[in-house]
């Protein structure tokens, strides 16, 4: 799924993405692929159109390993991360909110390439999905 | 000997005190406590709010930058949330929302991901 540009449109010169290396527990060695704490898959760290990949492609389920600077590795939760709401940027890109479930921490990631896309409009129709706050709003409006 | 003075336990709490804030970013006057008792941290017309507590360490924060609401989260109750964003330190908070929030902007936030989708919608026809 490429990632939408503006035909013509202004393109701002954006900071590249810093390398992420990650370093797996206190032995440190490279990670490759992590497993998914949700729905126990094995990811791949590589992912098409970020290079910081914190989720799980299939659930958006991620783990609270870091706390300001993503790869800092410096939050010592460890809980589960559940993907809360979908936010989007000025650009036009999605952003999963996730929430530790264990200290209640909020994080904001990009969506990956190859994330479940209908896991994505589920996230994203949520605020929509109880009709009886939609339509208060609708009718206050 | 015991004329110590305690005024701040000999007077008793005025409920009737209206606290009032001004929203640094629309210049609206707030008034502390929502119509249903709660306190708000946001300004009703323009959902922005200020970043003065540190949520990751706890405690007051010297930020004090501006937060920018960038999502609605729904609970479990069904009640919405606001995801709001500290410009300055891209800190993360959520606060629930009044009844005489901004309801334009909560609307615009919530069906803001649908208006520009990473790939098209129409795949989900053939699900």
């Amino acid at each position: 799924m490429p990632r939408r540009k503006k035909p013509g449109g202004r393109q701002r010169a954006r900071r590249p993405q810093r390398h992420k290396n990650v370093l797996h527990g206190q032995g440190g060695h490279r990670g490759h692929d992590f497993r998914c704490v949700g729905c126990r898959l094995e990811v791949s760290l590589d992912a098409p159109g970020t290079t910081h990949r914190n989720h799980c492609p299939n659930c958006l389920a991620s783990r609270h390993v870091d706390r300001r600077i993503p790869g800092d590795r410096a939050a010592h939760c460890h809980g589960r991360m559940e993907a809360l709401s979908m936010s989007v940027r000025p650009d036009g890109e999605w952003v999963i909110i996730h929430q530790c479930l264990s200290c209640g921490e909020l994080s904001a990631n990009r969506i990956a390439g190859d994330d479940n896309a209908l896991a994505l409009v589920r996230l994203a129709l949520k605020p929509l999905r109880d009709t009886s706050i939609a339509h208060r709003t609708l009718l206050a409006l | 000997m015991s004329t110590r003075n305690k005024p701040s336990l000999s007077t008793p709490h005025n409920t009737l005190k209206v606290d009032t804030f001004t929203c640094a970013w629309c210049g609206l006057t707030v008034s502390t406590l929502a119509t249903d008792g709660t306190r708000r941290n946001h300004c009703p017309a323009c959902l922005r709010s200020q970043h003065l507590l540190d949520h990751v360490e706890g405690g007051p924060n010297d930020c004090h930058g501006q937060m920018t609401p960038i999502s609605i989260a729904v609970l479990r109750t069904g009640d919405w949330m606001v995801i709001h964003r500290c410009v300055r330190c891209d800190e993360l908070t959520s606060n629930p929302v009044c009844a005489d929030d901004n309801q334009l902007i909560l609307m615009r936030m919530a069906v803001r991901p649908l208006a520009q989708p990473p790939f098209p919608l129409e795949a989900f026809g053939d699900l």
